[in-house]
């Protein structure tokens, strides 16, 4: 306020000074230009504070020099209205009231501050001190509104360029600038020497003419304009004007004219002419430069964000980290910050990585933290919220932490991007400064977006590359670990890849030449060779090559080694690559150990399974007699019936047909019931054949018909229409049916005689490939809870058995790819089923 | 034989059996009427008329030894000989004590037939009245 008050003093004890000799009106009234500076400068709501500071300054130079005091006072209410009419449209109307740097804004100060302003203020100013001083009206007006306007156009600018400008970028400025200026500085004082001094004499009287001065001026004006911007002009129009002045209070110049009002009034006009389109251009050529500054800092910018994508384009993720902090120092820079900030959100999302640059230190930083230090900035950016704060204590309560660790940094402002990708947060960009934001940030932000967004891809790709990499480390510790031999081969069967089992594994797994297939070798091309001989070779291309085709999901083969002295058995499978190239996987296996231990359980199986039906047809032994003394005593009665027709004088034929006919029966009667005994005890391998299920239930029923005969128990028996196909071994199934009939007779021993019926059962389930056998009692049944503890080995309830009928009776079920199980009836008793796959329709 | 043309009855399940027990008994000059169960046999045979009942053991429906049981609860004395595929003992036994003339093990000669048959018919027949109460 001093300061302002001192400036208007000093101006207006110039304005005074100012003054042609012998002329009343000052050629220039700084004060007013003074007083728009200031307000210019600061909020209309404390404009009253400046104007009441500048009034002591007012009162203190024209009440010695200015009468009446009405009049001085009056002149102070003048002179402030010019400065709040002009500061007050200017506040009003222009975006940046104190920059000329823009021809609307500079177009807008001549306007407002150096037209409307004065030509407003002039008219009371006029009438003020004609009314109390009794001067004319027009001529007073005609006085003051030119020095008005030549003050206002040429100090305001300079003035208020000079305060704000930011001389601690005078230290960035190159030598030659200020070589450049001070050359500027000495012609302009040459050539208003020369100019505003009048001819120099007799020498040079022949160059010298009234144009000289403008001739002069006018280049060293465009100079200024055009190098050093509205700045530099507004303070070389400054000097020239006060030169210029100066001259014309020396009455040295061209101004100096016969009537001093014209001179005076000529060299206002001359200035302020002079002055606009001069300020206009400057500030156009400024507009200019500006943009194209900013272009080319744009260029700048766009080269960086492409180098600093195309750094991380190929880069192994082994390196995305030194890239990182490399590219992290060289944005800070070229952005002009502080200090930059990468965080990546661990994996497990609970803590971060800080990776950070300062400009302050050299080396890149990296620090660790737990994302609960953090919460509320964690949890904001989680949601893709950015932050944004000029000072810590904006952060809302919630950041509280946040704000104590911030003020301990010294942090004054920051920003916090989240850097997104594949819709996931990896992590932020920070930007921290411990100074006043400056200028421009917005544009830094969304700078700051584009290079978060490349951050935030390179982070991604790591991210998939490292995962992808641990993936392939899997799946190749997966393959390597297999005793499998595993090759992936490509569309024509080359070998493309192989694990180490492939390249270890025994020379008899293939024919000769595929056994030493390698890499690059053809797989099949071994198999060809000896396909001429070899059956399973001939299956193994046929079906390698409908996978190929894609004609077939997968292939498996079991074949045992051609080669090898001792037999070996290998299992060959090949399943679809998938891939847009095709190809296969081919694996081989060395089941011999397999093998073996498959046919030694089949054979103890076997051995078991004989065991049980010998005992069984111990069982039985009884009722089987029977079985076989029905036809012998048919035969007999019937042998001794016809010996004693014979001897009769006139046989009977007829009657010895049909004797010899039923002989010829029962004799068959019993070869049958012979040949189901020894079926039944013959001890055998598989030998899986198509049956007729409803026969081979019938066969079994007949078996134990004699047995249920005995035992008084009924057995109803209920064929499946359909008469269902399985394919499997006769005997093995026969005794799976004989054991849940035994069973089922035995369940119901200590029934009551009328309730003792078996019901066995054939039923198809065409659409599930099924058909099932059932046999029900009406016996004791069996607790739910032991379900599976019944087809345990040596599980009975029995007082005679060993209790290993119905676990037989699972593993043949089983190995035939069936299922047997055990439900409790409704009524008394249990049913047994089981179940076995239909055998596929015959080909015709 | 001296029971030649009494009246025999033969039930068993076996049709080829029961076939070749009837040619034999005709053979022999018997008049024969066979039946398949107990049940055909009391509704198609007239007991009083029936001079020797040959009677499977083991049949589908009551047994021979339980028509036995019945036919002596009724009081009506027909003699049975028993044949049987695997008669064991203690139904032999059984059978014999329940008053049955002979026990036959399948299968049998036409002679042992014969000797029980004809012990059957030689065997004295109290009257109906005599049925006990």
């Amino acid at each position: 306020m001093l300061l302002v008050a001192l400036g208007y003093y000093v101006g207006a004890s110039i304005g005074f000074a100012l003054k042609f000799p012998h002329v009343t009106p000052s050629v220039m009234w700084p004060p007013n230009a003074v007083l728009t500076t200031t307000l210019l400068l600061t909020r209309p709501r404390r404009w009253w504070i400046y104007i009441l500071a500048v009034l002591p300054a007012h009162l203190a130079v024209e009440l010695p020099l200015i009468s009446p005091s009405a009049l001085v006072l009056g002149l102070f209410v003048t002179n402030c209205s010019e400065a709040m009419l002009a500061a007050g449209l200017l506040h009003w109307l222009s975006d940046q009231p104190t920059r000329f740097d823009m021809l609307r804004r500079m177009a807008l100060f001549v306007g407002a501050a150096a037209v409307v302003a004065p030509l407003v203020s002039t008219f009371p100013d006029a009438a003020l001190v004609s009314a109390l001083r009794g001067e004319r009206y027009w001529s007073v007006w005609l006085t003051r509104f030119p020095s008005n306007v030549l003050a206002e156009l040429t100090i305001t600018p300079p003035l208020v360029m000079l305060i704000t400008a930011r001389y601690d970028r005078l230290r960035t400025v190159p030598l030659g600038r200020f070589v450049e200026g001070a050359a500027l500085a000495f012609a302009l004082l040459a050539v208003a020497v020369v100019g505003f001094g009048g001819p120099p004499g007799e020498a040079m009287g022949g160059l010298w003419s009234v144009q000289t001065p403008f001739v002069l001026l006018l280049p060293c004006l465009l100079w200024s304009a055009v190098r050093f911007g509205p700045r530099g002009l507004s303070v070389c129009l400054l000097v020239t004007v006060l030169l210029a002045i100066r001259a014309g209070m020396l009455e040295v110049g061209v101004f100096t004219m016969p009537h001093r009002e014209d001179g005076v009034l000529a060299l206002q006009l001359f200035l302020t002419i002079v002055s606009i389109p001069l300020l206009c251009m400057a500030s156009v050529m400024e507009e200019r430069r500006r943009t194209s500054d900013a272009l080319a800092e744009r260029l700048a910018f766009e080269e960086m964000l492409s180098r600093l994508s195309n750094a991380f384009v190929h880069l192994p993720s082994s390196e995305t980290d030194r890239t990182l902090e490399t590219w992290l120092e060289r944005v800070g820079e070229h952005l002009q910050l502080d200090c930059l900030i990468l965080l990546e959100f661990s994996g497990t999302g609970d803590a971060f990585v800080a990776r950070s640059w300062n400009a302050a230190t050299p080396k890149p930083g990296l620090l660790m933290f737990a994302s609960d230090d953090f919460p509320w900035a964690v949890a904001q950016l989680r949601r893709e919220q950015p932050l944004n704060f000029t000072d810590p204590d904006d952060l809302p309560m919630a950041a509280l932490g946040e704000r104590a660790i911030l003020r301990r940094h010294g942090v004054r402002s920051g920003t916090v991007l989240p850097l997104e990708a594949g819709g996931r947060v990896l992590g932020g960009l920070a930007v921290i400064r411990f100074a006043e934001a400056p200028a421009g940030q917005e544009q830094i932000e969304s700078r700051l977006g584009l290079v978060g967004e490349v951050f935030a891809s390179a982070l991604a790709r790591r991210e998939t590359e490292d995962a992808l990499r641990a993936s392939e480390g899997m799946k190749s510790a997966i393959l390597a670990s297999l005793g499998s031999g595993v090759a992936v081969v490509d569309r024509k069967g080359t070998i493309i890849a192989v694990n180490d089992s492939w390249v270890k594994r025994t020379d008899e797994a293939a024919p000769p030449a595929a056994s030493e297939a390698g890499v690059g070798d053809n797989y099949l091309a071994g198999w060809r060779q000896v396909a001429a001989r070899v059956a399973h070779a001939r299956e193994a291309v046929a079906g390698i090559e409908a996978v190929l085709q894609r004609r077939r999901e997968s292939f498996a083969l079991t074949y045992p080694s051609s080669s090898s002295p001792k037999s070996r058995w290998f299992q060959l499978s090949a399943v679809p690559l998938e891939s847009s190239d095709g190809g296969a996987v081919i694996s081989q296996t060395d089941i011999t150990d397999w093998k073996h231990a498959e046919l030694e359980a089949q054979r103890s199986r076997e051995e078991l399974a004989h065991f049980t039906r010998v005992s069984t047809m111990g069982a039985l032994a009884a009722s089987l007699a029977h079985e076989l003394n029905q036809p012998l005593t048919g035969i007999l009665s019937n042998a001794q019936a016809a010996r004693r027709f014979l001897q009769a004088k006139s046989p009977d034929l007829d009657e010895i047909r049909a004797i010899l006919a039923d002989i010829v029966a029962d004799d068959k009667r019993a070869g049958e019931v012979i040949e189901r005994l020894r079926e039944l005890l013959r001890k055998g391998g598989s030998q899986p054949e198509r049956l007729d299920l409803n026969g081979l239930v019938r066969d079994v029923v007949k078996l134990v018909g004699s047995d249920a005969l005995i035992r008084n128990v009924q057995i109803h028996v209920v064929f499946s229409a359909d008469a269902p196909t399985v394919a499997g071994d006769r005997i093995q199934l026969q005794q799976v049916v004989l054991n849940l009939l035994v069973n089922a007779m035995d369940a119901m021993t200590d029934c009551p005689r009328e309730e003792r019926v078996v019901t066995v059962e054939t039923t198809t389930n065409e659409p599930d490939g099924l058909a099932c056998v059932s046999v029900g009692d009406a016996g004791v049944g069996f607790d739910p809870s032991k379900h599976d503890q019944i087809f345990e080995p040596f599980y009975t309830t029995k007082t005679q058995g060993m209790g290993m009928g119905l676990s037989i009776s699972r593993s043949i079920v089983e190995a035939h790819e069936g299922r047997i199980w055990a439900t409790k009836n409704t009524g008394p008793g249990a049913t047994f089923r089981f179940t076995l796959p239909l055998a596929a329709p015959r080909v015709p | 034989m001296n029971g030649a043309g009494k009246r025999i009855v033969v039930v068993d399940d076996d049709p080829s059996v029961r076939r070749g027990l009837e040619r034999l008994l005709k053979s022999a000059g018997y008049r024969v009427t066979s039946f398949a169960s107990v049940q055909d046999m009391l509704t198609g045979a007239d007991l009083d008329s029936t001079a020797c009942l040959v009677l499977d053991v083991r049949m589908p429906g009551p047994s021979g030894l339980e028509l036995q049981a019945a036919l002596a609860h009724e009081g009506m004395r027909v003699p049975i000989v028993f044949i049987s595929g695997h008669g064991d003992v203690q139904m032999a036994v059984r059978a014999m004590k329940a008053g049955a003339v002979d026990f036959l093990s399948k299968p049998f000669d036409a002679e042992e037939l014969f000797d029980a048959v004809e012990q059957a018919i030689q065997r004295p027949r109290p009257a109906k009245a005599s049925k006990r109460r």
